[in-house]
């Protein structure tokens, strides 16, 4: 091999993901306006995402239920479907782990690919992003673009630059072409104040931010702004991270509750849906956590947070209880509770191992390895067949059910 | 009811019954002792997992019964002169307690609505010596379980066969097992019962280490011990318990034999440097030609410690947490032992040189 091998890095970015997720289960929504929103018959309430045929008519993300409909009086509104998002987004991450380990998520419908020297095993740049479309569209019914370049900034540019089902090149020498000529807004990761204050001493385009002065951009942004201008100018050497095992620190969830509670039980339900969802990642990255931590957020907004060490666990079970016996230790229920959250974390992964009686004797009847079987057995049904279709029965109360 | 008791001997009662006393419960009665007076008096403390019920000898004057606060009740009796104390409960459940020129008037609780103990028929029982079962119990209680996660584990096994009585407790990390048999001073059927670690530990408090027998009777899922002017019903943990002869290996690596109380003073000197967090800082073994070399590092600092020791087999570097070894090295009275270990990431055993009255597995850390 001479000289060092030129990277190869993709940006899979899934189109409208919500709403044609709700279209790939539900196919009378495909070839209407048709929108996802938070609580369709809130007419106050916001799109989360519109497919092709709406955005045809101007409708978009965040826009209110009300002024959507009056842009496009027959759009179709569906409530967001609980669980179907993660499970298509780890399907489609599973079609993209034939490609390559090393893959980096970085949200629910996008994800980098380091796919460096694999042109020999599946061709070139191009031709492997037409196969991941073609299968993104055969097996999972949803539409994806594809940003190829050699960084993962220039990549997710390049996702951005043809939707839906675009596949964009963007190599280092089309930065000047391609790049320097968009506005500094147009660029990842600068939002609406940053554009303010380079506007404001000039800078308008990526091609002005990529040829600013040095000085300028310290004194404004410090050190923030010397990496704005690598990446103005197509560098950027961060690597694809899959976040290797271990490099988990922690996995919570909170919830703000659709009403303020002031009920144990009420609590106690909430906290183990949350639990569950936690221990379902956990057991996912094979992480336990040493700690079980909750949040209670009274009405009055003074927030507290509690943890107790257990027995490094993942499972619901044990972060349920300890985050219960926390609840009830720190809570009289005369404080109305307007959010509530729980979590596990591992503060120290160089802790030495204490072997157990169970590592050594497999065969051994062990509760623990039971509910551990259990709840991964759990965990395999949601994973195929959607998170709501199998709950704890203390979770199907709808009474007790805050969403 | 109207008594006249000694406060030595109501005190020595109330000290009983307060084991079983719960001490959080939404029941204002549970948190009473019972107080029943016939021919002597009958104390009786509840909690629904442990009772217990105590007779103390008294001056019957008016038979009758009356619950009171154990808590109030307890701190007046202690804090009076050691003199005799006139109980009478008065209209309405009030308690007149007077001793000397001290005189209370306390409120009581009627004690129709005490729990009863569970009814376990005397029948069947298993005899055995106080001193010994106190002695089995304190040397095994230690490595029974706190986690709630393996709820069988909080209990200890409690397994009668023919003549020999053996107490198991594991934690998971470590078991601790006595063995006695003897056909003088234990008898009875053949059982095998687990019985919560806190159970133990409040019988192994009542009992004086004497040469006075106590008997155990089990029914159902409850347990009685019978002390004779004293006895204790608990709850016994469901399930099966662990295999633990399967758990005890029975081939080994290294062998050493090594004086106990030296050995232990080696870990009780290496745990000076470990001041906290001791799942981090193991000690670590050395065992190579006769010597065992012993060191512990941490940031607040090191030591190496040496002894001498009858070597067999293999060298050996493995790592423990100094408790388990600490703990289980207190409780054995032998002046040698024989420690089996298999590798360093295996378990390690300790037991007597001749015999098996006891064995003491410990797994080590992986660093």
């Amino acid at each position: 091999m001479k000289g060092s091998m030129r990277r190869v890095v993709f940006l899979i970015d899934m189109n409208a993901f919500f709403i044609t997720c709700e279209m790939s289960v539900n196919p009378e929504l495909k070839g209407h306006p048709a929108a996802v929103a938070g609580d369709p018959k809130n007419r106050s309430g916001i799109i989360l995402a519109a497919n092709y045929d709406a955005r045809a008519f101007g409708v978009k993300t965040t826009m209110l239920v009300h002024e959507a409909l009056s842009i496009c009086p027959g759009l179709i509104l569906v409530p967001p479907t609980r669980g179907l998002y993660e499970r298509k987004s780890n399907e489609f991450m599973q079609i993209l782990s034939r490609y390559t380990p090393v893959i980096q998520k970085n949200s629910i419908d996008e994800a980098w690919l380091d796919l460096t020297g694999c042109e020999n095993l599946f061709g070139e740049p191009v031709q492997i992003a037409q196969m991941i479309m073609k299968e993104i569209m055969e097996e999972l019914d949803l539409w994806c673009s594809i940003g190829i370049s050699e960084n993962k900034f220039l990549s997710k540019m390049a996702s951005e630059m043809k939707k839906p089902l675009g596949i964009t090149e963007l190599w280092t020498h089309d930065v000047k072409t391609k790049l320097w000529p968009l506005g500094v807004r147009e660029m990842y990761g600068i939002g609406k104040q940053t554009e303010k204050r380079l506007n404001e001493v000039g800078i308008i385009t990526i091609g002005d931010l990529a040829s600013c002065n040095d000085k300028l951009l310290g004194d404004i942004f410090g050190k923030y702004g010397h990496e704005l201008k690598l990446l103005a100018n197509g560098i950027d050497p961060s690597p694809v991270d899959p976040a290797p095992k271990g490099e988990t620190r922690s996995i919570s969830r909170s919830t703000t509750l659709s009403r303020d509670i002031t009920d144990m039980e009420e609590a106690r339900t909430v906290l183990l849906s949350l639990a569950e969802e936690v221990g379902e990642d956990a057991r996912r990255n094979d992480f336990r956590g040493r700690t079980v931590s909750i949040v209670i957020r009274f009405s009055d907004f003074k927030t507290i947070t509690r943890q107790k060490t257990i027995v490094p666990s993942y499972l619901t079970k044990d972060i349920y209880r300890t985050g219960a016996e926390l609840l009830m230790d720190n809570w009289d229920c005369r404080r109305p509770i307007r959010l509530l959250g729980i979590g596990i974390a591992n503060i120290d992964e160089d802790m030495p191992e204490q072997i157990s009686i169970f590592d050594v004797n497999s065969e051994l009847p062990d509760e623990v390895k039971k509910e551990e079987k259990l709840e991964k057995a759990m965990d395999e049904i949601r994973s195929r067949f959607g998170s709501d279709k199998l709950k704890r029965a203390k979770l199907l109360d709808g009474s007790n059910k805050s969403k | 009811m109207k008594i006249i008791c000694s406060k030595e001997n109501l005190l020595d009662g109330i000290n009983i019954v307060q084991k079983a006393v719960s001490t959080k419960t939404t029941l204002p009665i549970l948190e009473g002792i019972l107080i029943e007076a016939d021919e002597r008096i009958k104390m009786t403390g509840n909690d629904l997992e442990i009772g217990i019920e105590c007779y103390v000898d008294a001056d019957i004057k008016r038979p009758g019964s009356i619950v009171l606060n154990s808590k109030m009740f307890g701190d007046i009796v202690r804090r009076l002169p050691d003199s005799e104390v006139l109980i009478e409960v008065k209209e309405n459940d009030s308690v007149i307690i007077e001793c000397e020129n001290s005189l209370f008037e306390i409120k009581g609780i009627s004690s129709e609505g005490f729990p009863s103990l569970p009814s376990i028929e005397k029948e069947e029982g298993i005899r055995i010596s106080k001193k010994i079962l106190k002695d089995m119990i304190k040397q095994t209680i230690f490595a029974v379980s706190i986690d709630e996660n393996r709820p069988i584990l909080t209990g200890s096994l409690f397994e009668y066969k023919s003549g020999k009585l053996t107490i198991v407790s594991i934690d998971g990390y470590r078991l601790a097992m006595r063995c006695f048999f003897s056909e003088n001073t234990a008898e009875g059927i053949d059982r095998s019962l687990v019985i919560p670690g806190k159970t133990l530990n409040e019988i192994a408090k009542i009992i004086q280490p004497v040469d006075e027998d106590i008997y155990i009777y089990a029914a159902g899922n409850q347990i009685l011990f019978d002390m004779g002017n004293c006895i204790m019903t608990s709850r016994l943990l469901e399930g099966e318990y662990l295999n633990y002869m399967g758990i005890i290996p029975s081939e080994h690596e290294t062998k050493i034999t090594v004086n106990t109380k030296d050995l232990l003073a080696c870990f009780e000197r290496a745990s000076l440097v470990i001041t906290n967090e001791e799942r981090r800082y193991p000690v670590k073994l050395d065992i190579s030609d006769d010597l065992v070399i012993i060191t512990a590092n941490t940031e607040a600092g090191n030591v190496r410690e040496e002894i001498r020791a009858e070597m067999e087999g293999k060298k050996l570097d493995i790592s423990f947490n100094h408790r388990y070894f600490i703990e289980a090295l207190r409780v054995i009275d032998n002046e040698m032992v024989d420690i089996f270990f298999t590798t360093n990431i295996g378990p390690c055993t300790i037991k007597p040189m001749q015999g098996n009255d006891f064995a003491y597995l410990i797994l080590p850390i992986r660093k």
